[in-house]
């Protein structure tokens, strides 16, 4: 038998000490594309046509004028969030009580709209001062118990996710409930002043939109121009160089903070004050924007303004996961396993830019 | 963007009958997953019996539509074609509104609330006569004058089926009391089997509920307590042993009624201003029974058969024929007997019904008080 | 007397399975890996073990199943935050929204039709408890424990005795896995044998919050667990006098008190040194 002559070359798959940041962006692209491949089989296994699904879900979102309403209308917490989350990630600051803070900014926006007597024109600026302190104050208690203690800032904002939900679920249902409610879980609904503008016909309430939007450009500054974004850089890549360096962890600790929940209670503020106009039950304040807005921050890799494109994605995943709730007549769920290997393919992916597919010499 | 226009405009004509489809279609919007076994779950299937009963029906829904977001979903039901739309959720009675100012050609219906506009109408299949039935069998079946109830949240809706309950045990039991645990949630599993633990330790024998899962007929049935506990959908099957009755609600036979209407022309965008559907036993909107068809599971019957007790003409009778007679009077068209007839006094001695006068829709709808012989937290609780 | 007892035994029927599952997460937390999948991989399991006991009418091949499907579950994990090295918190919060996808959507066809005759619960509850000495035993006293207990505090000290770090992970987050399906299958087959779309209502996050509140310890997990279901059945108990939500929103408050006070003492509650961090050879 003539076996053909062994090839002197072959392909390696092996480590790359200098991986070029196109890669990055080549495998999360690769990765997205392998998640609804996989998603793609639950829906096959489901009994709907994945391609079908898809098809669905990008006529029904982004070119159909009620579907874009409702991309923007989740995009507005999503780049909220999401933009304070990239500035705490960079920082190793892992705040995932987003959807607390959330909850925090919804609690203060209600208690300035139906307690505080207010000029008109104060109340809605108010609502947001309020709720970004609220917010950030919130995530605050993990950021000094991680600086003062080294308590695991993970574990405790995620904690505080369910103290904060407890707490709505008490107000709504005690002190603070409605007197028209008709015993219903709900604050009564807020007063003209407090309730925000949205785009007509929509949901989207448009000063949180351009709040957003300035949010990403104002963190993407404060991180790239400013010495504070200086500080944070060196401390979240380096901690050892930026203690020699003189630069104070715990300064930056609270400055992520402060960002990252001021930005949630904000969400929290939007939410409140231009879908729901008063205050009800967390579950149906929030969506899972807080946990979302990890993947929104995971991906855009440590830049705010880059959470605009990030946003932008999981959003069309959260309105697309309604249009095949209408148009497919698929349970709700279907946005959870979405979400979940979409988070799982990326994170998994990773690892995969540190390597490289070379030709190379065989050494025979 | 023409086109689409366009498009949008041969839907309407559609709907005129001029195209394609002569078919009604119908759209449901829901508050929760069907998979709840519980209140969504009874919409579901009352709209899969219209779709049955009515060949030029079509229907479609959408499941777990956030409240205060059903707005977007009630766009695109009306770009999809909808006709008739139903929101099947209390919390969405604002946005009804709304949706029926800015789409004047379509037809609402919401589920639970009180406000109507020409082209909104309301509708509701309440169980208040039927907890009254379970409270009398309650009454006879508790060795321990303790009967328990889960109750959802402390909304006129629940606290008048608590109190409905609660008259119906102390005409059989005067000496029994209704205890009630809230667990602030219309479906949570792990919160209705803990308040149903916490009944049976405080010594509850026999129980009722409002929650969408089957959950606390199978915390009593572990114990070998009882449930009056159909809530909703039949459940005879989660407890055979251990389910005597329960409340099953036909949400079919007002959507069968309403689209009839709406599909001969009696119903149109214009007229439905006054149109409420407050319906009861005698429209078959709401059974007794542990099962379809089965008011009673006759393992119990014998027990129920034995227990003497004097009806409202001073005779003595046994609970099961108190119970079958009231079923079958209240199921008449126009019922001589309602559970919420005055004289009533609330739990701490206020009269609230006078004698001779009964509650009206309006009345029931809002109540606040809690009836003579319930025990625990009532918010809101008029003085 | 008896009143205590009976808090007490609604106590233990709460904890039961927020127990096995906390039981899982304390081992694989020992090895070194934070797994916030729980509530995702006991969904599964619960429904894996429903489905199964269901279609072939046999119990235990339903207890099997859901063990099976937990433990698969945690393979994701594994393999994503143990052999991959990805953020483990962000693969665990992941894999909890796969999960209760997941199950939500496969478990359609089984809402409504209950099992007429569910497992007993006494055998769970004992069993838990016991399950909870054995894994005390297992990490403690046996030389498997302590390999896997240095796994979670130095790592790169195993590798070097020749041990390999990512199967002694794998092993831990599989077992973690398999005793959240276990906790499922309880709920499934025997707590409120039914299924319906969110049947664990929150319990494997409250299982995550006991991990951490015992300090990693599996033989304070089961005094834990009760101390919590009191909690839990207190909230209802006391309805009226105290609002529930104030006891129900406690163990989790108490979680970051302890974490808290541990710190304060310097003894980082007792948390394992590498938890939470990737392990790659070569570094540290």
């Amino acid at each position: 038998m003539n076996k053909p002559p062994p090839s002197l070359r072959r392909w390696v798959f092996e480590p790359d000490p200098n991986p070029p940041a196109s890669r990055l962006w080549l495998v999360s692209l690769l990765a997205i594309l392998a998640a609804f491949l996989a998603s793609g089989l639950i829906f096959w296994a489901y009994g709907v046509s994945p391609l079908t699904a898809y098809i669905t879900v990008i006529q029904g979102t982004l070119f159909d004028s009620t579907g874009l309403a409702e991309v923007l209308r989740r995009f507005i917490p999503l780049v909220l969030i999401g933009s304070g989350l990239t500035l705490a990630f960079r920082a190793q600051f892992f705040n995932i009580g987003a959807e607390g803070q959330l909850l925090m900014g919804a609690v203060a926006a209600a208690g300035i709209a139906l307690f505080v007597p207010l000029p008109a024109a104060l109340v809605l600026p108010t609502m947001f001062v309020v709720g970004f302190l609220a917010g950030g104050a919130y995530a605050l208690v993990a950021a000094v118990l991680k600086a003062r203690l080294g308590v695991n800032e993970i574990l405790t904002t995620l904690m505080f996710n369910y103290v904060a939900s407890y707490l709505v679920i008490y107000l709504i249902n005690g002190p603070w409930q409605g007197k028209t409610v008709r015993g219903f879980a709900y604050t009564d609904p807020f007063p003209p002043a407090a309730v925000l503008p949205t785009l007509p016909g929509t949901l989207v309430h448009w000063p949180t939109l351009i709040l957003g939007l300035i949010m990403t450009v104002f963190l993407q500054l404060l991180l790239s121009r400013s010495v504070l974004g200086y500080e944070l850089r060196v401390a979240g890549a380096n901690p050892t160089a930026a203690r020699y360096a003189g630069i104070s962890a715990t300064k930056v600790v609270w400055l992520v903070a402060l960002c990252s929940g001021g930005a949630a209670g904000l969400a929290g503020v939007g939410e409140a004050a231009g879908i729901h106009q008063k205050l009800l039950d967390p579950s149906q304040i929030s969506l899972g924007y807080g946990f979302t807005a990890v993947i929104v921050a995971y991906l855009a890799r440590g830049n705010p303004i880059l959470t605009i494109p990030t946003a932008l994605l999981m959003a069309i995943l959260f309105a697309g996961g309604d249009v095949m709730k209408v148009s497919l007549q698929m349970p709700f769920r279907v946005i959870d396993a979405l979400s979940g290997l979409l988070l799982l393919f990326l994170i998994g992916s990773e690892r995969l830019v540190e390597y490289r597919l070379r030709r190379k010499e065989n050494p025979q | 963007m023409k086109l689409r226009w366009i498009a949008l405009a041969a839907v309407f004509l559609g709907a005129m009958g001029l195209a394609q489809s002569a078919k009604l279609k119908a759209c449901f919007v829901y508050v929760g997953p069907p998979g709840d076994y519980g209140w969504t779950f009874a919409h579901d299937q009352g709209r899969k019996l219209a779709e049955k009963a009515l060949p030029w029906l079509e229907t479609k829904y959408v499941e777990s539509v956030p409240e205060g977001q059903a707005m977007p979903f009630i766009d695109k039901f009306v770009k999809d074609g909808c006709q008739v739309i139903f929101t099947t959720s209390f919390g969405y009675m604002d946005e009804t509104v709304a949706a029926a100012k800015k789409y004047p050609n379509v037809i609402f219906a919401h589920n639970a609330g009180y406000k109507r506009a020409p082209n909104l109408a309301t509708y509701m299949a309440d169980f208040y006569q039927v907890y009254y039935l379970s409270g009398l069998m309650a009454g006879a079946l508790t060795k321990t004058d303790k009967v328990g109830y889960v109750g959802a949240y402390p909304v006129p809706e629940v606290k008048r089926h608590i109190d409905a309950f609660a008259l119906g045990v102390q005409a059989t039991n005067p000496k029994a009391t209704v205890n009630v645990k809230w667990i602030n949630a219309w479906f949570d599993p792990a919160k209705a089997a803990e308040a149903a633990n916490a009944l049976i330790a405080e010594g509850s024998d026999v129980f009722s509920y409002t929650e969408d899962s089957p959950t606390t007929i199978q915390v009593a049935a572990k114990k070998n307590l009882l449930a009056i506990g159909s809530h909703y959908s039949p459940m005879l099957k989660y407890a055979p042993n251990n389910v005597v009755s329960g409340q099953i609600v036909h949400w079919d036979k007002i959507y069968i009624d309403f689209l009839t209407k709406v599909h001969n022309g009696t119903y149109t965008n214009k007229n439905l201003q006054n149109v409420d559907y407050w319906w009861l036993l005698s429209h078959n909107a709401v059974e007794l029974g542990a099962d379809i068809n089965m008011p009673i599971n006759p393992k119990f019957i014998p027990a129920l058969k034995a227990k003497m007790v004097k009806d409202s003409a001073g005779k003595m009778v046994s609970v099961y024929d108190l119970v079958m007679t009231q079923l079958k009077e209240m199921s008449q068209p126009k019922p001589s007997f309602d559970p919420f007839t005055g004289p009533l006094k609330d739990r701490n001695g206020v009269l609230r019904v006078p004698a001779g006068k009964t509650m009206t829709e309006e009345e029931l709808t809002s109540m606040e008080w809690a009836a003579p012989g319930v025990v625990g937290a009532w918010p809101n609780e008029p003085k | 007397m008896n009143e205590l007892l009976s808090v007490l035994g609604q106590a233990v029927a709460f904890g039961t399975p927020i127990l096995l599952a906390a039981l899982g997460e304390v081992v694989a937390e020992r090895a070194g890996v934070v797994n916030l999948g729980v509530e995702g991989m006991m969904a599964l399991g619960a429904l894996a073990a429903f489905a199964t006991a269901q279609t072939t009418g046999n119990l235990l091949l339903g207890l099997l199943m859901g063990v099976l499907v937990g433990a698969l579950a945690a393979a994701i994990h594994a393999l994503v935050a143990v052999t991959l090295r990805a953020n483990q918190f962000v693969s665990g919060l992941a894999l909890t929204a796969l999960g209760l996808g997941v199950s939500g959507l496969l478990g359609q066809h089984f809402v409504g039709s209950p099992l007429l005759e569910p497992l007993p619960g006494a055998e769970f509850r004992i069993g838990a408890v016991l399950l909870a000495i054995g894994v005390w035993g297992v990490l403690y006293l046996t030389q498997t424990g302590l390999i896997l207990r240095s796994v979670g505090e130095n790592p790169g000290a195993v590798d070097v005795m020749g041990i390999s770090v990512v199967r002694v992970r794998w092993l831990a987050v599989l077992f973690g896995g398999a005793m959240a399906g276990l906790a499922g299958s309880y709920l499934s087959l025997s707590y409120r044998p039914a299924w319906v779309d969110g049947t664990t209502a929150g319990l494997g996050w409250i299982a995550v919050a006991l991990t951490i509140f015992v300090g990693w310890h599996p033989v304070r997990a089961i005094l834990g667990a009760f101390f919590f279901g009191l909690l839990y059945h207190l909230a209802f108990r006391l309805q009226g006098r105290v609002p529930s939500e104030f006891l129900l929103m406690l163990p989790y408050l108490l979680v970051v008190v302890v974490l808290s006070l541990a710190a304060l003492r310097r003894q980082q509650g007792a948390a394992p040194e590498a938890l939470g961090l990737p392990y790659k050879r070569g570094e540290r």
